[in-house]
């Protein structure tokens, strides 16, 4: 998968962002920080996860999503993160 | 600015402070850690189920706690994965699914708090300290409001999980606080079976031993010759009266140290304990009044209110409806039909706080009494009126 797949979505760059804060959050909640409705919601999580940045535990109904920290991508994209907090914070 | 203060931390007076040391309570200390000496030593193996009961202040409470800290000490000592969970059932509500939740969260802070039940809650802790590989002690402090809001249920589940699942590893383990064993007739027999073979008695406090307590306590809150010996001999007694209850000597003897600060004693005396006496109630905890939901703290105050004007031992379940109805219009609530009322009566009463009981003449029929054997009327306004007060300007 091409990064401009990843990144070309607002939704799915929030979803990101929302993991990056939370660490691991259950779809219905993703879905209302991200602001967007359950099926986009659960179509940006499949892409992430068939791309490896993130990865989900099942509790029967239950799917929690979280990032996949042995991907090593994933490390760079926190990273990304927290320095682009950071930058905000001081501008 | 400085003034001067009997107190050196008061904080160690708090009911939240657990002491690093417990007096007279090492036999039941060392029983506890008995019963679960396999935790440690073959993990995994079997789990267990103890009871603790004894009378309010017993130390009931704080003596699990002190379990938990050290075993939780001792595990991490051998790289056991064990975790000690406390539960407040009463702050839960009464609730399987709040209760249940807390522990899940405890794992999982971010869990969702929405849409499925109890029973896919339990699945998934279970699930959980599988993946994990954690044992877990789960104590079930004031277990009364569970069972009294879901009756067997809970405590069946709880015990049966480890059943349906014989080939793995055996995780949780419960420890129930009771005051009172009767409440184990309320389960089925088979729950109640497996729950009755360890029990731990905490007995009354005598006032020697009371003493010990606030020796101890009072050397970590007070400055040093601040509490003459008569004084704390004082406390002890009133609080072996009061069915030997350490909470209720501690809080007297924090309370009777304010009253000396403000007038300005450097000593703690017998006359300020006397006059704290006036204001702490022995059986009835100011946390469990603040933590009732709004229309029972109005059914409570109106049972106060018209107790002072009657000065009756008991109200009868008609009265105290009239009085509660007449505090809901000052409040500007709409006031809760006449079942619900009886339920809150029922609950008030097992929470100690009021004692409901069917009349026995026929002469004014087959109503419920109500008694206020724990605290004078105008102390339980006072209190209502200073937790009511944000209520009736919001
Ligand atoms: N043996 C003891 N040594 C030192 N402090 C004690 C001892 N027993 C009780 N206390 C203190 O007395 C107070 C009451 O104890 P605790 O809360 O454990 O009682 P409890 O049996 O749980 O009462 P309740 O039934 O009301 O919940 C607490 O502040 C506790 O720290
Ligand atoms: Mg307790």
């Amino acid at each position: 998968m091409m990064i401009e797949d990843i990144f070309s979505s607002r939704g799915r760059v929030r979803i990101l962002r929302i993991l990056f804060e939370i660490e691991e959050l259950n779809i219905s909640e993703i879905a209302r920080r991200a602001g967007l409705n359950y099926t986009t919601t659960n179509q940006h999580l499949q892409m992430l996860e068939k791309a490896g940045l993130i990865r989900h535990k099942s509790f029967g109904r239950i799917r929690i999503y979280r990032f996949n920290e042995e991907n090593a991508k994933v490390r760079v994209i926190k990273d990304l993160m927290a320095v682009w907090e950071q930058g905000s914070k001081q501008t | 600015m400085s003034y001067a203060t009997v107190f050196k931390d008061e904080t160690k007076l708090d009911i939240n402070y657990t002491p690093s040391k417990l007096q007279h309570r090492n036999f039941q200390l060392k029983l506890l850690n008995q019963y679960f000496r396999h935790a440690i030593e073959t993990p995994g193996k079997m789990t267990q189920r103890v009871i603790i009961t004894g009378k309010v202040g017993t130390g009931k409470t704080v003596l699990t706690q002190l379990f938990g800290r050290e075993i939780t000490r001792e595990a991490q000592r051998r790289n056991i994965n064990l975790r000690y969970i406390h539960l407040n059932c009463r702050q839960n509500k009464g609730s399987f699914f709040l209760t249940l939740q807390q522990i899940v969260t405890q794992f999982h802070p971010t869990f969702p708090k929405r849409g499925y039940s109890a029973e896919e809650l339990l699945q998934a802790l279970i699930q959980i300290l599988d993946t994990q590989n954690v044992h877990l002690i789960v104590t079930l402090d004031e277990l009364e409001s569970l069972i009294q809001n879901e009756g067997s249920e809970p405590l069946y589940k709880l015990s049966r999980i480890e059943e349906t699942r014989p080939k793995t590893p055996r995780r949780l383990s419960l420890i129930c606080i009771l005051r009172e064993l009767d409440w184990l007739n309320k389960l089925d027999a088979s729950t109640r079976s497996t729950l009755q073979s360890n029990i731990i008695q905490l007995d009354a406090y005598t006032k020697t031993q009371l003493k010990d307590i606030l020796n101890d306590r009072i050397t970590l809150a007070f400055k040093p010759g601040t509490t003459p010996v008569e004084t704390i001999e004082f406390a002890a007694e009133l609080g072996t009266e009061e069915g030997g209850n350490a909470r209720y000597a501690i809080e007297l003897i924090w309370r009777a140290g304010k009253y000396a600060d403000t007038e300005g004693d450097k000593e703690v005396s017998p006359e300020h304990v006397r006059r704290a006496v006036e204001t702490v109630y022995a059986g009835i905890r100011r946390d469990e009044i603040a933590a009732l939901d709004l229309h029972k703290k109005l059914f409570l105050l109106g049972i106060s209110r018209r107790f002072q004007l009657t000065k009756g031992a008991y109200l009868s379940m008609g009265e105290a409806e009239e009085a509660y109805t007449i505090v809901c219009e000052e409040f500007d609530k709409k006031p809760r039909g006449h079942t619900q009322l009886w339920k809150y009566a029922k609950e008030l009463s097992n929470l100690g706080i009021i004692k409901a009981e069917p009349s026995t003449s026929g002469q004014r029929g087959k109503t419920t009494l109500i008694g206020l054997p724990h605290i004078t009327a105008t102390n339980l306004e006072t209190e209502l009126n200073k937790i009511l007060q944000h209520a009736k300007r919001g």
